[in-house]
């Protein structure tokens, strides 16, 4: 199977994505906004279009509208103070929209299905140099504003007292997600990709340890996930991304009830 | 170290105010608790010194160099979140650059918390979790303490043990303390001044003379 030059790429581009999404995934899930990453993935599909109609990579496309969506999603915030999950329809509606009527224009000069349900086949070359430099650059942010953004997490206004610039982050941060969303794409595809953000991490945090552990755990998670989600489909015949999908509820559902039956135990005990 | 002068706060920009024409002078190494009923506008005032909130109108400052704070436990604390009490000092010690990790088993061994070190913060209890609030505030050596309600949820012979720190760092570091106060006994008993808010107005007196004239009235 790792003979042929695309499922090379696949799992080459698949690394990326297992340490990147969980370590976006990770400050989504603790903050509750993971239906922002829906909401971006969603987005994604927008920026994928318009790179396609304009006969340029959908990978840069997808960053690009996807990095805006988010800085509009921290910008509508403060007029929307208490209705986040309206600011999501908006850019929900904003995005999708977009990318339905570019579609449905027949101005597409290519196929966006791939992107919807992810493929090993279509990761090519410029793909695979737009993920290392992407990855490369969020996860040196990451590195660098990892105490940070652990802390707008854990407690943004004490976060402000020890004189954090929330606002610079957060924007920072939906770059962050943009990219790693736009990493992801090829593989996992849009109507799934969510599910690689919020799963691995809900499952790392089933083993109730401290925020580093659980960070790595999430990445753990993830690449049991990705990988046995990628060979899996490529024998089944089946696109990556669902598969991808249901393996990670499958991994969740699995930690759930060992510990589940630990507890049993100790409880005879 | 803080003043505020025609201080007004509303949270529509217009009346009726929050905050109704503050006038406030704290001075270095006092220990203020703000007391008052739920709506008063007790919480509002210390936002506002944090600079969480700008003024509707009028001014107010603070000369303290750092500050230490300590949330109400229920307003910030996700008891899923994952993070041991090492990290969440460690983390907090980051963000003010400082580069001595020592000061965090210093500050730990001050509140009698020593072997919580890698306990989840969400597993603490109320009385514990107080305690860590507080060791956190105090990394960086802070001239301000502000706490918000530090005995909510605690049990009784926590509460002793905080408000007994509290009143010893106030007295030997010279550290200013401005907490928000439910537990009128605490604030009688520790405070150096009673800021007493009714509807949006101020003013401080002595703890004594907020016991006898207040308190007194309301039996």
């Amino acid at each position: 199977m790792l003979n042929y030059s695309f499922m090379q790429n696949a799992l080459f581009v698949s690394i990326f994505i297992s340490i990147l999404c969980p370590c976006i995934g990770i400050f989504l899930v603790l903050r509750r906004y993971s239906m922002i990453g829906d909401t971006l993935a969603h987005a994604s599909l927008a920026g994928i279009t318009i790179g396609l109609m304009f006969d340029q990579s959908p990978v840069l496309g997808a960053f690009i509208f996807t990095s805006i969506c988010g800085a509009l999603i921290e910008f509508l915030r403060t007029y929307f103070k208490k209705y986040t999950d309206l600011i999501l329809t908006i850019v929900l509606a904003l995005s999708v929209g977009t990318a339905i009527t570019i579609i449905s224009s027949g101005k597409l000069h290519a196929n966006a299905d791939s992107f919807m349900f992810g493929s090993i086949l279509t990761v090519t070359q410029f793909d695979m140099v737009m993920v290392v430099i992407l990855s490369a650059i969020s996860v040196l942010a990451l590195i660098f504003l990892y105490h940070q953004m652990l802390y707008i997490a854990y407690d943004e206004e004490t976060a402000k007292i020890a004189g954090v610039k929330v606002k610079l982050i957060n924007y920072i941060f939906s770059i962050l997600v943009a990219s790693a969303i736009s990493v992801s794409i090829r593989i996992v595809g849009v109507l799934v990709l969510s599910s690689m953000i919020a799963l691995p991490v809900a499952t790392a945090l089933q083993l109730g340890k401290g925020f580093k552990i659980t960070l790595i755990f999430s990445i753990i998670f993830s690449m049991i996930d990705i990988m046995l989600g990628l060979f899996l489909s490529f024998y089944l015949n089946v696109a990556p991304g669902g598969f991808t999908a249901l393996v990670s509820v499958a991994v969740l559902v699995l930690v759930l009830l060992t510990k589940r039956i630990e507890v049993s135990i100790r409880t005879m005990h | 170290m803080i003043q505020a002068q025609n201080l007004y706060f509303s949270y529509t920009g217009s009346p009726p105010y929050v905050l109704n024409e503050i006038n406030l002078e704290i001075h270095k190494g006092e220990y203020v608790s703000v007391v008052g009923e739920n709506g008063c506008g007790k919480s509002t005032l210390m936002r506002l010194i944090l600079k969480f909130i700008k003024p509707t109108d009028g001014i107010i400052t603070s000369q303290a160099k750092r500050i230490g704070y300590v949330p109400q436990k229920n307003d910030f604390s996700n008891s899923n979140f994952p993070i041991t009490v090492y990290e969440m000092l460690n983390s907090y010690r980051k963000l003010l650059k400082l580069k001595n990790k020592d000061i965090l088993a210093k500050n730990l061994d001050q509140v009698g918390m020593s072997s919580f070190s890698s306990a989840l913060v969400g597993t603490l209890s109320g009385g514990q979790t107080q305690k860590i609030l507080i060791a956190r505030a105090l990394i960086g050596d802070p001239d301000l303490l502000i706490l918000d309600e530090p005995s909510t949820g605690v049990d009784v012979g926590s509460q002793k043990e905080i408000y007994g720190f509290l009143k010893e760092i106030n007295q030997h570091n010279q550290i200013t303390i401005v907490s928000v106060e439910h537990n009128l006994d605490a604030a009688i008993s520790n405070s150096t001044l009673i800021y007493h808010l009714i509807n949006g107005q101020g003013h401080l007196c002595s703890p004594q003379k907020y016991a006898d004239e207040y308190l007194k009235k309301t039996k």
